[in-house]
């Protein structure tokens, strides 16, 4: 069986962008591709197949056809995958299954969300008819419940989940896709508006449009493509839910522990071996549980991991240097390719002003909620030079 | 649809009426199920047991932004509710609260469900079980 590797990217910046319509995020980020390719492509003699992801907020994208129709890659087997807040990084790994398998040559993966064209809202979409099931239950929420319990029970402090926003914001602003570029305090985030306790505004991840693409492929073919290929080492993919009874999905997501669990389990690397995570911070205290159900530390012990100054861009296991979603902005089908196309830039010592020094092996994580508000869905890949 | 979504769990969210599974002892509530959440059972046996009106809160936030039909400040919390025997499990449930006040509410705090107007369809309010904090538990 063959190995997959990352080739090439392509994104466009995050933002707000009204100009823009929703297939023109899908072609922008296609083009950026396209062009950045290191030995060039040519798309439609060279792309076999395509995975698209998007949740299709705007409700102008669904099927498979949608992504065709903005890049022109017809007459190819194109397949929408749709899994909540996972959607691309679910793509990506299931290009990377058929690249394995030798089905696929070369494998466009393509995400875009037009967020700011939500007819309903992402508040609005929380009022289920479900008595028990999540009538109500926002997205701050469902991760605020996280956070009041981990402070409960392990004494994780406030302060220490605003760092989290504190040092993505700094991130931010020297990343030049971000969506916010600013840097907040510990103070601001604590005075900001409270949007659901235990968590305010700096807490959440923006409203943002964005799009974002990688091509794939096999051995056979990477260098065809460049000479400096990023081989996909390991993925998982796992669901669970508090529902079941566990406390521990009460504090943190026991599906992320089984999807890096997989990861790690397949590339033969370990926590200790990541040199550089991008991870799934959609609120604050995602990404501080997130710390421990990867293993980059303890059980309890995220908050400590932080006030350590570990995760920082110059800490020994930088997190999220290219902002995260919290300054980068969450267009959600977007969101796990862009985590791959950072890891991707990073390995190859291409990453910018948020160049981790000598990076190797780098780890992706995305998680999913969906309206099934009782768990997750969470995705790991590993990449390596 | 012939119906409302919420109208298919209606005698369990009048009655507290939850199911166990007789492999693994998870209470399922208000699901009334084939298969087992946590053991995967499938088929799974659960019988029917009667869940206490008392729980405690594992974990809670107060919501203040929401669809404009739905008043704010929300509390919401993680319940769990023990059977009303005090044999087995209990089922573990999201419940709205009554209190908005932060320093009644914290981890650990016993609960009462009381039966209540959750809100209106427009054609008749719908009714089931929202959480208060005893009298005599008050601080
Ligand atoms: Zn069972």
């Amino acid at each position: 069986m063959t190995d997959a590797h990352v080739v090439g990217s392509g994104i466009i910046d995050f933002g707000e962008k009204y100009e823009w319509a929703f297939d023109d995020l899908l072609e922008g980020a296609y083009l950026d591709l396209v062009e950045s390719v290191d030995h060039g492509i040519e798309p439609t003699k060279d792309i076999d197949a395509i995975w698209y992801g998007t949740l299709d907020i705007a409700n102008e994208g669904s099927s498979g056809a949608s992504v065709a129709h903005a890049t022109g890659l017809f007459e190819k087997p194109a397949t929408q995958i749709v899994n909540a807040c996972a959607t691309g990084s679910d793509a990506f790994r299931n290009a990377v299954q058929a690249v394995k398998a030798g089905d696929v040559e070369v494998a466009l993966v393509i995400g875009a969300e037009k967020m700011l064209d939500s007819t309903e809202g992402l508040i609005g979409g929380a009022a289920l008819e479900r008595l028990w099931r999540g009538r109500g239950v926002t997205m701050p929420a469902f991760f605020g419940m996280r956070a009041t319990r981990h402070m409960d029970q392990y004494e994780t402090t406030r302060e220490q989940i605003a760092e989290v926003s504190v040092k993505n914001h700094e991130n931010g602003t020297k990343y030049p896709h971000a969506h916010q570029q600013f840097e907040c305090s510990v103070d601001d985030v604590k005075e900001s508006a409270t949007v659901s306790y235990p968590l305010n505004l700096y807490d959440c991840c923006p409203v943002t449009d964005g799009a974002c693409a990688v091509l794939v492929t096999n051995d056979e073919r990477s260098r065809e493509f460049t000479d400096a290929p990023v081989r996909v080492a390991g993925y998982g993919f796992s669901t669970d839910s508090f529902m079941r009874g566990d406390d521990l999905a009460l504090t943190n997501f026991p599906a992320s522990r089984q999807a890096s669990s997989m990861a790690y389990e397949r590339s033969g690397y370990g926590p200790d071996d990541i040199d550089v995570a991008e991870v799934h911070d959609c609120f604050s205290i995602t990404e501080l549980i997130t710390y421990e159900d990867l293993g980059f530390c303890e059980q309890g012990e995220g908050g400590t991991f932080i006030d350590d100054g570990v995760p920082h861009l110059d800490g020994e296991k930088p997190v999220n240097p290219s902002g995260g979603l919290l300054s980068k902005g969450h267009p959600i089908g977007a969101t796990g390719v862009a985590q791959i196309a950072e890891i991707f830039e990073q390995l190859r010592g291409e990453a910018g002003d948020v160049q981790v020094p000598d990076a190797e092996v780098g780890l992706q994580h995305n998680i999913g909620i969906g309206r099934n508000a009782t768990g997750a869905v969470s995705c790991v890949n590993i990449l390596e030079r | 649809m012939s119906g409302p979504r919420y109208h298919r769990t209606r005698e369990q969210d009048q009655r507290l009426v939850a199911f166990e599974c007789q492999s693994c002892g998870y209470v399922s509530f208000p699901d009334e199920k084939q298969t087992c959440k946590r053991c995967g059972d499938a088929p799974a046996t659960f019988e029917e047991v009667q869940l206490a009106e008392r729980g405690e809160i594992k974990t809670f936030v107060v919501q203040e932004y929401l669809p404009d039909d739905i008043e704010v400040p929300q509390p919401l919390a993680i319940v769990d509710l023990p059977q009303a025997d005090g044999s087995g499990e209990s089922a573990r449930v999201y419940g709205l609260l009554t209190e908005t006040e932060l320093d009644e509410l914290s981890v650990g705090t016993e609960v009462e469900a009381r039966f209540r107007e959750l809100f209106d369809d427009g054609e008749r309010p719908i009714n089931s079980f929202k959480f208060s904090v005893p009298r005599e538990v008050k601080r």
